[in-house]
C-alpha cells in the first residue's frame, strides 16, 4: 500500500467519483512475523495462526491470516483512500477463502452508490474485494460506507467521469 | 453434539439477553502495537502531536481494533486452553464449549466515534437472531450477535454485528 500519510493518499485519489468508478488497487504483503504480532496484539491464541504443524494437520498449506487482520487490511484501504478529509462510517466483510501468511493480497474497490449529504459533504458506498496474489482467488468480500467532501463526486450530467481531465473536481 | 433441538432451545433462551462486560482501557501502547502489527503507517495511530493537529486529544485506534481483540484479560491457564489453543469463553453466549463446530460468517461494523488512547471501554453483547439452514453436512444454525462498545461516559464507540455459523 502507499504510505499512510494524507499527502500520499491525495495524489492517488480519484476526484470524479460516480457509480462504477474503480479505485486504485493496493497490494498488501503478509508474513509469519506479521500474523504472529497480530495474534499477540489481539491476544488471539488460536494455533491456526502460529503453529504450522497444526495448520497443516487441519488441511492448510501454512498458518492463516486472521479474519480480523483481513478486516484491518480493508479498513486500511478505506482510510488511506479517504485521507484526513474523509471518514469511514461502516465496514462489513466476509472471509470466503483462507490466506496463508506470506501471501500477497490485492485489495480493490468499486463505487456502488453515491449520495450528497449537504453542499459540502457526501457519502460513497464501496464494494471491496481482496484476492490472493498466488492464484487470483477471492479471499474476502466487503462493503464500506465513507463520508467524503462533496467535491470528490462527479458533477451532475458528467456521466461516470472517467477520462474527463479535470471533470468533477471541486470548483475554486 | 450436533445441531439439535437441545442446542436450539438453549440458544433461544439467550435471545435478547444483554451481557455486559467492562473490558478495560485502550492504552496508547495497545493502539501503537496493533497499528504496527497491521503495518499501518498513518501517524494518527502513533504520533500524539499529529493526532492533536487533526483535532484529537490523543492518538486514535485503527477502526477495527475494538472488534479484533480476542481477550481483554490475562487469558486462561494453559491447562484450561482447548486443543486448538483457544479459550473456553468464546464470547458467544449460549454456544456450548465443545461438540459444535463454530465458523465465522462475517462482521458488519459501524464506527460511531474515534477511540482515543486512554478510553475505558465496556461491551454489551446480545444474541439478536437465530436462523436455520441446511448444509451438506446436516442442519446449520446462523446466529447474529450484536456487540455495542461504549466509553466511560456511555457514548457509543462501535457497533458490530457478527454472523456465526454452527454445525
Amino acid at each position: 500500500m502507499s504510505a499512510g500519510n494524507d499527502a500520499a493518499g491525495l495524489a492517488a485519489r480519484e476526484r470524479s467519483l460516480a457509480v462504477g468508478t474503480e479505485l486504485e488497487p493496493a497490494l498488501q504483503a503478509t508474513s509469519n512475523v506479521q500474523v504472529f504480532r497480530y495474534s499477540a496484539a489481539t491476544w488471539n491464541t488460536h494455533r491456526i495462526h502460529y503453529d504450522r504443524d497444526y495448520a497443516v494437520a487441519e488441511g492448510y498449506p501454512g498458518v492463516l491470516v486472521q479474519s480480523h487482520l483481513h478486516g484491518a487490511f480493508l479498513a486500511r484501504y478505506c482510510t488511506e483512500w479517504a485521507g484526513a478529509e474523509g471518514r469511514l462510517l461502516e465496514l462489513g466483510l466476509r472471509v470466503r477463502r483462507f490466506a496463508v501468511a506470506g501471501e500477497t493480497l490485492s485489495v480493490t474497490g468499486v463505487v456502488r452508490a453515491v449520495a450528497r449529504l449537504t453542499d459540502d459533504r457526501a457519502e460513497v458506498s464501496l464494494e471491496l474485494t481482496e484476492t490472493r496474489g498466488s492464484d487470483g482467488e477471492v479471499c474476502v468480500t466487503g462493503a464500506a460506507r465513507i463520508e467524503i467532501p462533496a467535491g470528490w463526486l462527479a458533477q451532475a450530467g458528467e456521466g461516470d467521469g472517467a477520462g474527463l481531465p479535470g471533470g468533477g473536481r471541486r470548483s475554486a | 453434539m450436533p445441531v439439535d433441538d437441545a442446542l436450539l432451545t438453549g440458544l433461544q433462551a439467550q435471545l435478547g439477553i444483554e451481557h455486559r462486560e467492562e473490558l478495560g482501557e485502550v492504552s496508547a501502547v495497545m493502539i501503537a502495537r496493533y497499528a504496527a502489527a497491521v503495518g499501518e503507517t498513518n501517524p494518527l495511530y502513533s504520533d500524539p502531536d499529529y493526532a492533536r493537529s487533526r483535532g484529537h486529544a490523543d492518538i486514535v485506534a485503527p477502526p477495527n481494533l475494538l472488534a479484533a481483540v480476542i481477550n481483554w484479560g490475562p487469558g486462561a491457564a494453559y491447562d484450561r486452553l482447548r486443543e486448538d489453543g483457544t479459550e473456553a469463553d468464546t464470547h458467544l453466549p449460549g454456544v456450548p464449549v465443545a461438540g459444535v463446530r463454530v465458523m465465522g460468517g462475517g462482521e458488519e461494523m459501524t464506527f460511531a466515534r474515534p477511540v482515543l488512547a486512554g478510553t475505558r471501554v465496556s461491551r454489551v453483547t446480545v444474541l439478536d437472531d437465530i436462523g436455520e439452514r441446511s448444509s451438506n453436512s446436516g442442519p446449520m444454525l446462523v446466529l447474529r450477535y450484536r456487540d455495542r462498545y461504549r466509553d466511560g461516559d456511555g457514548d457509543l464507540l462501535l457497533e458490530s454485528v457478527r454472523t456465526v455459523l454452527l454445525r
